[in-house]
């Protein structure tokens, strides 16, 4: 066999007219129980997604019962006032139905997929599982059991191990923040069928919850479908909650979780930083997308395609909570996994790369590129009804408008290089950064120490 | 010039339709058209998976599938994910037991690209190939297989299972990701044979799905792909037939430092393809898919044994399928008292078949299934490609779903009865070597 390719070479092909593609704009409006609803018709998406946002945040939780909106999220799909938990699983996935439910810092959301023909009779049983929940003291009693069951799993876990031992090292004890989303051991032992029902009846109604509703909804009647289900849902007007401010500190330090024996080093590195209300958002998201969006940016080109230290590492922001007044957060971070006895010599690049992009600033053609993939991947990103959902209610309970993806967009393309720079290289600042490295202390925490980036603590468990 | 018909649309393909159409160098296209989005996606299946590896060289078919975004003759080093991802694309590859597939979404406007990059390393792969990127590669796949597998609780229980379930010299015997021993030994010119011997057009199948012109389309792929030479260097793959019932049970007890209990197992189950098959399918979801299923209502509700339970099948055409098992017990529940819930259940069903009501929801379940891997481009593609590879006719993936509709509650009773016995299963049971007192999490997403 010969080594030279044969084959007739071509220049690389220049692209054709791009075809016109924006967000989807979703109908608002509401229900006389004062749901409100956004709606948003897809043709030819046969797979329906509903979500709906509760306004019960985490910080409502009672003192000592982290976790109880977690239990109260799961136990909306064990049991209604008409079916028992079995026998509602059982007609839930007698629609060809996924219902999702999780506790998040901002509030409940319930996630529903199902296809188009049998999406009265889904919404049928969320409606009621929103109207008259059973939580009956057995499942209840059983979810508790269960999600103490599932806590040593997740302990378990390095990429969970690390987040949770960040959380804690960034926020203050007194924060909810600071305390993994869906309790402790010692706080969902406490939980109860009483707890459950009193944080359901003080933080749950529809004058508070927002319902998303698209897919291909052309041959549904939506208005005369919502009224009979959502729309029979009511229950007393309630107090709003107001958010305490987010205080974090990031002074460099890293701490080891320690994992004897572990064959990788899970990294998570973060801070907390400016949220989607802040103007420097789009400039935030595209300078971290280029610090390390991809397998291209500048972290893997580096960590994983010159050193090969890793499968890959991601710098990303993650909003916490977001709020109109500026009292929101996000986590800004990057994570990955590196092999052991490269740990130093990676944590040593990580910071190598950082130090550049300030000393350099970011490239034009690094600028176009990002802007390019951003935008470019939106007809990608939004083709399935889920994702069209799931963004809708991320502005929700973020508290944006409808047409922040749409207008992100073109802020997006609009953002400079200079722009992008400085807001990442502020988003990442070599002597701010927050270190949770979980992995075998015997073997890198000499190392990691002498990189000079913060205090090295070790802890175990 | 390739040779196109154009197919009607079958009933209950859900009004979707794909053409076919072969180069003369032997590559098969398939053409989907869809104008709902303005994008389309990109597939190419190569008929080579882990099961074409040799002894010696586990991992080498994934280890190359990363070699393949490592540059090509007309394309510098990362060159492939940055131009798909700088026209506003998404790419990746996988690697399997029986294929490796390569895909791109891009907007619509872009497809040419993705065309002329996947035919650039078909043809000139090994113009680019060298030991930098071998070495390079080498060490993140390495960290892949640790990260994956190596460094997470229970990660290395498919390996063992599937170990169990195929013979030693069987070609599944072994997973793709490879054993660290075998990727430290392949070498660069281990990598260079196996371009030469299964990268070839005439062991390939190319699907594109979308906001397509299809006689533009077609045009385009004869201009780059069409000077490709074929060759047929490729021997058969090993046989991976099997008797329909491994006779015994196979069993290993694993002590390491897991935070639970846990029982699993594989069975041997029909070769996918067949109706069989989807009746087993059927069977795994009455018995172990979802919140609503015998074994999670018994071992989860009930019984309170068990943090979690599924039944998952892993379809396989050129070696029986594996009906996948995964229980973590609750709290201190030992696995004897799961597994003789486990044989009940199964004991049960094998004598009761489904009820009627069982039998809607699983095929709602898996209706919906489809509907969902069938609903975007990139899904769409990727079925096309597989029907075609493993079954030569790609419009079986637009019938998948009546198929699996029209299997009686008689046939998954008599799958059921046959196959999911304890004589026809790998055991893994899983004791942790100490049980560490911890609580709490935590999770950071993307």
């Amino acid at each position: 066999m010969t080594e030279l390719s044969t084959m007739e070479f071509h220049p690389q092909p220049q692209a054709g007219e791009a075809k016109p593609w924006a967000f989807p704009a979703p109908e608002r409006g509401a229900l006389p129980n004062g749901l409100t609803v956004l709606r948003c018709h897809r043709p030819g998406q046969q797979v329906v997604a509903v979500e709906v946002f509760l306004a019960a945040p985490l910080d409502a939780e009672p003192e000592g019962l982290d976790g109880v909106a977690t239990i109260m999220a799961r136990a909306f799909s064990e049991g209604t006032d008409k079916m028992s938990a079995e026998e509602f699983a059982a007609e839930l996935e007698r629609c060809g139905a996924t219902l999702d439910a999780h506790a998040d810092h901002p509030g409940v959301r319930i996630s529903l997929e199902v296809p188009v023909s049998r999406l009265p009779k889904a919404l049928g049983l969320i409606a009621d599982a929103l109207r008259a929940p059973a939580f009956a003291e057995s499942e209840i009693s059983r979810l508790v059991r269960n999600r103490l069951d599932e806590i040593p799993h997740e302990l378990a876990n390095p990429a969970r191990r690390a987040a949770k031992e960040l959380y804690k090292e960034l926020f203050p004890a007194t924060a909810r923040m600071s305390r993994p989303r869906q309790g402790t051991e010692a706080t969902v032992s406490a939980i109860d069928a009483a707890a459950v029902r009193a944080f359901y009846e003080r933080w749950v109604r529809p004058s508070t919850a927002t319902a998303v509703v698209v897919g291909d909804l052309a041959g549904t009647d939506l208005d005369a479908l919502l009224a009979e289900t959502l729309g029979q849902w009511t229950a007393a007007p309630g107090e709003a909650r107001a958010a305490a401010p987010i205080t974090a500190d990031d002074t460099g330090r890293v701490v080891i979780v320690d994992r004897p024996g572990a064959v990788q080093t899970q990294l998570l590195i973060g801070r907390v930083g400016a949220d989607r209300h802040d103007r420097v958002w789009p400039a935030q998201v595209l300078g971290t997308y280029c610090l390390g969006g991809t397998l291209t940016s500048r972290l893997d080109r580096v960590l994983r395609e010159e050193k090969g230290y890793t499968y890959g590492v991601r710098a990303f922001g993650q909003v916490l909570r977001s709020a109109a007044d500026g009292t929101g957060a996000s986590l800004l971070a990057i994570n990955g996994s590196v092999d052991t006895p490269n740990t130093g010599p990676a944590l040593d690049d990580l910071w190598k790369v950082l130090r550049t992009l300030a000393a350099e600033g970011l490239t034009d053609a690094e600028r176009e590129t990002a802007v390019q993939n951003l935008v470019g991947v939106a007809p990608l990103r939004y083709e399935t009804a889920a994702a069209v959902a799931g963004t809708l209610a991320d502005q929700v309970e973020q508290h944006l408008p409808d047409d922040f993806q749409a207008q992100l967009y073109r802020m997006l393309a609009e953002t400079g290089t200079v722009e992008a720079t400085a807001a990442v290289v502020s988003a990442f600042p070599v002597d701010r950064l927050v270190t949770v490295l979980v992995g075998d202390a015997a073997e890198i925490a000499e190392p990691v120490k002498a990189l000079g980036i913060g205090e090295v603590t070790v802890v175990t468990g | 010039m390739p040779m196109g018909h154009t197919a009607t649309a079958e009933a209950g393909s859900g009004g979707l339709t794909a053409t076919e159409h072969r180069l003369a160098n032997g590559l098969r296209v398939v053409l989907s058209e869809d104008h709902l989005t303005p994008v389309a996606a990109v597939c190419l299946w190569y008929d080579v998976g882990s099961r074409h590896e040799v002894k010696g060289r586990t991992g080498l078919a994934h280890l190359f599938e990363h070699l393949m975004f490592q540059g090509s003759g007309q394309v510098k080093g990362n060159g492939h994910f940055e131009l798909v991802q700088g026209a506003g694309g998404s790419l990746n590859g996988t690697t399997s037991f029986e294929r490796t597939n390569y895909f791109e979404t891009m907007p619509a406007h872009q497809l040419e690209l993705a065309l002329w990059l996947e035919a650039d390393r078909m043809g000139s792969l090994l113009l680019a190939l060298d030991d930098e990127s071998m070495e390079n590669q080498r060490d993140v796949v390495k960290n892949e297989r640790r990260q994956r597998y190596d460094n997470v609780p229970y990660g290395t229980a498919f390996e063992k299972l599937t170990a169990l379930s195929y013979p030693e010299g069987h070609p599944y015997h072994h997973t793709p990701i490879g054993s660290m021993a075998d990727l430290d030994a392949a070498t660069l010119e281990d990598a260079r044979n196996f371009f030469r011997t299964y990268y070839a057009p005439n062991n390939a199948v190319l699907s594109v799905v979308g906001d397509i012109d299809p006689e533009q389309t077609l045009a385009w792929i004869e201009k780059y792909f069409g000077s490709i030479p074929s060759h047929d260097g490729k021997q058969p793959p090993r046989d991976g037939a099997l008797p329909e019932i491994i006779g015994e049970q196979k069993r290993e007890v694993v002590e390491e430092e897991v935070p639970a209990r846990a029982l699993m197992a594989a069975y041997r189950l029909p070769h996918d393809g067949t109706r069989e098959c989807d009746a087993a399918d059927l069977a795994l979801t009455v018995l172990g898919g979802g919140e609503s299923s015998r074994l999670y209502n018994r071992l989860v509700r009930r019984d309170q044994t068990a943090v979690a339970a599924g039944f998952g099948l892993l379809r396989l055409a050129g070696a029986p399928s594996l009906g996948w098992l995964d229980v973590k017990t609750s709290g201190d529940v030992e696995v004897p008292v799961i597994e003789a819930a486990v044989d009940e259940e199964l004991a049960r069903f094998a004598a009761e078949g489904p009820t009627a009501e069982e039998m809607e929801r699983a095929q709602a379940q898996l209706e919906r299934e489809w509907l969902d891997r069938l609903g975007t481009v990139a899904g769409r593609a990727d079925e096309l490609c597989r029907y075609a590879v493993l079954f030569g006719d790609p419009q079986l993936a637009l019938t998948a779903v009546d198929r699996v509709l029209s299997v009686t509650a008689e046939e998954v009773q008599a799958v059921a009865k046959a196959r999911l016995r304890p004589d026809n299963r790998a055991v893994l049971v899983y004791e942790p070597t100490h049980a560490e007192v911890q609580d709490e999490d935590e999770e950071a997403g993307q």
